[in-house]
């Protein structure tokens, strides 16, 4: 199951790298970002601003807007953790968009350790794309436009298995209103918003089922 | 870019990042075996990797306009082949392809 998101994040990784060395950056720091940060949307958004020399407060705030997403991811693992402090820690670390997809997709659900040793391989795939990306430079055989378009192809895999795993209709239709409303509303945090309302019809919904019979 | 700098803005990000993921379980003894955070977790992967879908289409065709329709037609083919044959690998690489081929030839 890891093979999924190799597709997504090798590429996608490699794309990263080579815009990083391209802005001026060393590939050991391309490396140093795709092991410590290991996000990626935050990690494109810091190329043109470390291009630009933005302070790093401005940098690590951009990380917190982007990211904030990820405080939701949590909720659906809280009752999966590593008995293992250092694998626990591991998993809240590498809990990207495209770990906790797959995760939270798999059937039957997999172990906590297993969920850790996916995040790990997920992570070894971003990795490897980003040393691919930068040791690349500017030596390309073919053009990478679009090669980006992967990680929206893996979100469709994933929602069409995340459908057939609950045959849940109303989490599919909840969130593409709810993201059309918050893209009219305030579209720079759509996504965060769009979450942040998913979540909350989550609680209405599930409180009041628990009142009735489901 | 200075490799100081970087190293810097690296570490702040990377602390930042792991600082959100970690706040769910900062309030787990008081969440955990609760049965409304259960079927909150159990609602929410759908709707999100639908709304991760819907982003990351748009945010292709917002790079340039020309490219939306090559990404949702793009998309709706993963989605019919994922349906269908249920092959992860080849419903990405399939998509992944005619995008490509699509915005570099148009």
């Amino acid at each position: 199951m890891s093979l999924p998101v190799a597709m997504g994040y090798v590429p996608l990784g490699t794309v990263f790298g080579f815009l990083f060395v391209q802005a001026g950056g060393s590939w050991y720091m391309a490396l140093a970002a795709s092991l410590w940060v290991y996000a990626g949307a935050s990690q494109f958004a810091m190329i043109p601003m470390l291009a630009a020399g933005l302070p790093v407060a401005s940098l690590a705030l951009a990380a917190l807007v982007i990211n904030l997403r990820h405080a939701f991811y949590g909720l659906s693992l809280l009752n999966d953790q590593p008995k293992n402090q250092l694998t626990r820690f591991y998993l809240i670390f590498a809990l990207t968009d495209e770990t906790y997809s797959v995760i939270t997709t798999l059937k039957p659900r997999p172990t906590p350790e297993q969920m850790a040793l996916l995040a790990g391989m997920n992570q070894a795939w971003w990795v490897l794309g980003t040393l691919l990306g930068a040791g690349l430079g500017t030596q390309l055989p073919v053009s990478l436009t679009g090669l980006d378009f992967a990680l929206a192809a893996l979100f469709g895999v994933l929602t069409v298995e995340q459908w057939r795993a609950t045959r849940a209709w109303l989490p599919l239709l909840i969130a593409p209103v709810s993201y059309a409303l918050m893209l009219w509303f305030m579209p720079e945090q759509a996504l965060l918003l769009a979450m942040a309302v998913c979540v909350l019809s989550s609680i209405i919904l599930s409180a009041r089922s628990s009142k009735g019979a489901v | 870019m200075n490799d100081w700098y970087v190293l810097l803005a690296v570490l702040a990000m990377g602390t930042v990042t792991f600082l959100i993921r970690a706040l769910p379980f900062i309030g787990t003894r008081w969440l955990r075996g609760s049965s409304l955070a259960q079927r909150v977790g159990r609602f929410l992967p759908p709707a999100i990797m639908t709304l991760l879908l819907l982003h990351s289409t748009l945010d292709l065709g917002l790079q340039a306009s020309d490219q939306l329709l090559p990404a949702i037609v793009a998309v709706l083919v993963v989605l019919g082949m994922q349906l269908r044959l249920r092959q992860p690998l080849l419903s990405i690489a399939a998509g992944t392809v005619l995008y490509m081929l699509w915005i570099q030839l148009a």
